[in-house]
């Protein structure tokens, strides 16, 4: 009893002391009519009552007020407000640690059992209550609904054929318990397109058959014009694309434009859960508008100064364009890192259908000798104004899982080494041009197919074209379509193709390796060995190194200590290094930023990257604000 | 006539038809559906789907059922009034279309203007003068105008205006004004960013219009009805408007058959390169992405407009060219 009472004690202690703090701060200006009003509380009752503190390590106290206009491509894009807002469970910070956001702390227990503690108070940004009832609600009455969800729970929450266990604790704790350690989990609920586990369920109950009556889903039905209330169901309840402006959320923008339309304005919401160190509300800025314009114009546009935080549609060779407008139209522009493991990387397709072929492919002195051929230097002077790193398809060296041996494995030009490996592997026949001869005596001609939209690939393949010529292997490149691209590698029909590296460079250990293993169709090198792990169906891998990356990814989900995922690692990025499986030829590529040069706390250098990043998401975006008060000219 | 009417609107249905079907067709004739598009267009920004998203979708906007019941459902409704649901904006495609049409309709009528109210003055002067300097040099202009690609000179113009006016880059106003209601400043910033569209578009139609009228007005004035007029002390003004001219506006009438299907498409790549908010773009996107109902509705539309506009035209030629008869054309 005695310690209930000193508990309630320290408790309304605490609480007095919080809202005398919160009667020093000053209101945000643009709300502060609302709270005059009265039709909005005051910012102590908005906030949480622990609020988020967010890192200002190297960031300054800011203002409030003024709009960050930025430019998209297509409406569609407005989902990268989710991206950018970067308001997650859990999520990365900028030295790629998890770390608890939306949620006050998440206790795993043997990898498997996770225990997610809500904010008391949180709410959405129509003010209502943020609680275990949301999770409940996504769970029971959407992931494990027949109608809903037919094919069962996000592949990301199945670990083996049964689904995890849900419990409500309380009104503020959930918890979640496979049976085998789950380590998709928390990395999804931070992915920039995070799995929502959660959804606004005052809001949606409305358009669920189960919480409303037949007439009035009818209605519902008959005006979104849809087929069923399924339909109406998941136009209304897009977290992650934001095309419904009703729909409650809990990112520090909130979309008010329906669409369709060429202008998007994003208003704070006023309820967000994180704080400066002083204790202000964030975010700072007013709002953020999206202009809709098509992408060829956004670098021109940028460039006279219509936008005040751009890197989406600039690529590297608007570099020299976009300084050349820096002092007229007040912004600078800096040049970020990318994420990728290779800017552009060539795939021999392990999988294709035709024997002669898949037997050479899968040759791993062929695959050597193709590296060896690359004058990767030449391509990063000529195209990349040797900003760029002349290495293979590897982790980046920012990751701490970064080793040189990787990087430079096979990376350096060596025709003599090359032209040697392909006579021992009976190419030494050649033809009257030079070319080398397969036994059958046809030539060994490549056709290398890209989606190719930029010239900027095509450009880099003439390159390794003339490279190639000097090993005596013929290549020619072929731009097509992306989806007939997709297609033509799942049947094997391409021999090679190029794309980008490794979607995640920058990976620490705790993150999952599955990109290095054929774990999906979509993978160009082995499109048909990663169905067969997605599906079972198909053929399985042949090769024994690559039963071993399949083996080794399997272990990295059950390890239990960071040591042994590191180790891992190592092993699969050094059996990736030894078998060349797929070609890097540039790296590290730097990518244009243009910040408004009032706008503070944008990071001067960073990485422009999709995930881990999710672009500004990692940088907090609600940290940004302007130096002036004045709006943006 | 009212019988030549009837016919020509009946056989406007088995037509349409065939347009439906061929359109229907010709959407789904790249390798993929909508969401295989989709999916590539997401992988190359580096985001990637979740299969089981992709088969619900796939259930949920019907592109597991067979072609031809894809086919039905679409022209069923379309029959009622009900032009489907576009996959990329998740909404009904009359909402999509919306708002685009009025500044489609808007542009395409300002430039329709202002190409005649270039062509026909200088037209009428090549003709009345052929073969001088003024003939000839008016000429040039305007063959430079038609041989100038138009997303060049849109290109051009853009950076021009951007440079010494200070008008915002492509679109048809400046940002702020988007979803707003109309205001004067608005209407300002439109006519400030209208006239380069005009001019891009304009220019390669004024150059056709121009050797039309003077070819046809030239055949005309060498005739003896002509001389007539003129032995009988007519004005030369006069006689040019009252007579030669009429006569040679033959070809202006019969181009109302492909004038109305542009009103509402405007013109695709010149819109795509200014960004301007109109129905051309978006024609454009949808068919890039099969966005299949959006596309063949949109397609419908103009196919209806081109029937319409030619039985119009030929209507109207038949009523005002006496010399035209119905039974010639029907025979054909």
């Amino acid at each position: 009893m005695k310690f209930i009472l000193s508990s309630v004690l320290i408790c309304s202690c605490l609480l007095s002391s919080l809202s005398a703090v919160a009667q020093l701060l000053p209101e945000i200006p643009s709300l502060e009519q609302a709270v005059k009003d009265g039709t909005l509380p005051a910012m102590q009752q908005r906030l949480p009552i622990n609020p988020a503190k967010a890192d200002f390590t190297n960031k300054t106290i800011g203002q409030y007020g003024g709009s960050i206009r930025m430019l998209m491509g297509k409406s569609k894009d407005i989902r990268m407000m989710t991206v950018y807002g970067y308001a997650r469970l859990v999520g990365y910070d900028e030295k790629l640690q998890l770390k608890a956001d939306i949620l006050e702390k998440v206790d795993v227990e043997e990898g498997r059992i996770f225990t997610l503690h809500l904010r008391a108070g949180h709410k959405w940004s129509d003010g209502v209550e943020f609680t275990s009832e949301d999770f409940r609600f996504f769970w029971q009455d959407i992931a494990t609904h027949p109608v809903l969800s037919p094919y069962g729970p996000p592949h990301e929450m199945m670990r083996s054929e049964k689904i995890p266990l849900f419990e409500v604790i309380d009104k503020y704790t959930v918890r979640y318990t496979w049976q085998q350690p789950n380590p998709y989990f928390l990395p999804a609920l931070a992915g920039p397109s995070p799995l929502f586990i959660y959804m606004p369920a005052h809001y949606m109950k409305q358009f669920h058959a189960d919480h409303t009556s037949k007439d009035e889903m009818e209605h519902q039905i008959e005006l979104a014009k849809k087929r069923n209330w399924r339909g109406v169901f998941v136009s209304k309840g897009r977290q992650y694309k934001l095309t419904n402006p009703e729909l409650p959320t809990l990112q520090p923008w909130v979309n008010t434009t329906s669409l369709p339309s060429e202008r998007f304005v994003f208003k704070r919401n006023p309820f967000f859960h994180r704080v400066d160190p002083q204790g202000q509300q964030l975010p700072y800025v007013d709002e953020i508008i999206m202009n809709i314009s098509s992408s060829g114009l956004v670098p021109a546009k940028t460039g006279s100064g219509e936008s005040d935080l751009q890197a989406r549609y600039l690529r590297l060779d608007n570099y020299t364009f976009l300084k050349a407008g820096e002092n007229n139209n007040n912004y600078k522009v800096n040049l970020w890192g990318t994420g990728r493991g290779a800017h552009i990387a060539l795939y021999p397709n392990l999988t294709a259908k035709d024997p002669k072929w898949r037997a050479l492919m899968q040759n791993a002195d062929f695959r050597r000798a193709l590296s060896l051929g690359v004058n990767r230097e030449e391509i990063n002077q000529v195209i990349y104004f040797g900003l760029a790193l002349p290495m293979v398809n590897t982790v980046l060296p920012d990751s701490p899982l970064y080793k040189e041996k990787y990087a430079q494995s096979y990376a350096q030009f060596d025709p003599v080494s090359a032209n040697k490996l392909l006579d021992t592997i009976n190419l030494h026949r050649r033809d009257a041009r030079g070319i080398r001869l397969f036994p059958d005596g046809s030539p060994v001609e490549i056709l290398v197919q890209t989606a190719g939209e930029s010239t900027e690939e095509t450009d880099v393949l003439a390159l390794v074209k003339d490279n190639w010529r000097r090993i005596g292997i013929q290549m020619y490149i072929k731009p097509i379509q992306r989806e007939v691209l997709r297609n033509r590698i799942f049947s094997g029909a391409a021999i090679m193709t190029t794309w980008f590296g490794l979607p995640n460079g920058l990976p620490v250990a705790q993150m999952s390796p599955q990109e290095l293993a054929p774990t999906r169709q979509d993978q160009l090198a082995w499109s048909q060995w990663g169905r067969h792990y997605e599906t079972k169906e198909g053929e399985s891998p042949t090769l024994p190194k690559v039963k071993k990356l399949v083996e080794l990814n399997e272990a990295w989900t059950r390890a239990a200590t960071d040591d042994e995922k590191t180790e891992i690692w190592h092993q699969m990025l050094e059996i990736h290094a030894s078998q060349v499986y797929s070609i890097g030829l540039v790296s590290a590529i730097l990518q244009p930023l243009v910040v408004n040069k009032a706008l503070r706390n944008v990071p001067e250098k960073g990485f422009f990257n999709w995930d881990p990043g999710a672009f500004f998401g990692i940088y907090n975006m609600p940290s940004f604000w302007y130096a002036t008060d004045k709006e943006p000219k | 006539m009212p019988s030549y009417i009837v016919k020509r609107c009946l056989t406007m249905i088995p037509t349409l038809i065939i347009i439906s079907i061929l359109v229907f067709i010709i959407i789904q004739l790249p390798p993929g559906d909508y969401l295989e598009s989709y999916i590539a267009e997401l992988e190359s920004q580096g985001e990637s789907v979740d299969p089981q998203k992709i088969a619900f979708l796939r259930q949920e906007y019907g592109l597991d059922k067979p072609l031809w019941e894809q086919y039905y459902v679409w022209i069923s409704g379309f029959v009622q009034g009900d032009l489907g649901y576009s996959f990329e904006y998740n909404l009904p495609v009359a909402e999509v279309v919306g708002d685009k049409m009025w500044l489609t309709i808007a542009v395409s009528f300002v430039t329709i203007f202002v190409t005649w109210l270039i062509a026909f003055p200088i037209g009428m002067y090549s003709a009345t003068h052929p073969y001088s300097w003024g003939d000839y040099g008016l000429t040039f202009l305007g063959f430079l105008g038609l041989a100038t690609p138009n997303f060049l000179l849109a290109l051009v113009m853009l950076y021009l205006a951007n440079q010494y006016f200070g008008t915002s880059i492509g679109g048809l106003m400046d940002s702020e004004y988007i979803n707003q209601p109309w205001s004067l400043d608005k209407a300002k910033s439109v006519l400030a960013h209208l006239w380069i569209p005009v001019v891009v578009i304009g220019t390669s139609g004024t150059a056709g219009m121009i050797r039309r009228l003077r070819a046809n007005l030239m055949d005309e004035l060498r005739k003896p009805y002509v001389v007539t007029g003129r032995a009988k002390g007519l004005g030369e003004f006069k006689l040019l408007t009252k007579y030669p001219l009429r006569l040679s506006l033959n070809f202006f009438i019969a181009d109302i058959g492909s004038l109305l299907p542009s009103v509402i498409s405007g013109a695709e790549v010149v819109a795509v390169v200014l960004s301007l908010p109109t129905t051309g773009p978006l024609l454009l996107s949808a068919l890039q992405s099969q966005d299949m109902y959006l596309a063949g509705s949109f397609l419908m539309f103009l196919a209806i407009l081109t029937v319409v506009g030619v039985l119009i035209s030929d209507i109207a030629l038949a009523m005002l060219d006496p010399r035209i008869r119905l039974q010639g054309g029907m025979q054909k």
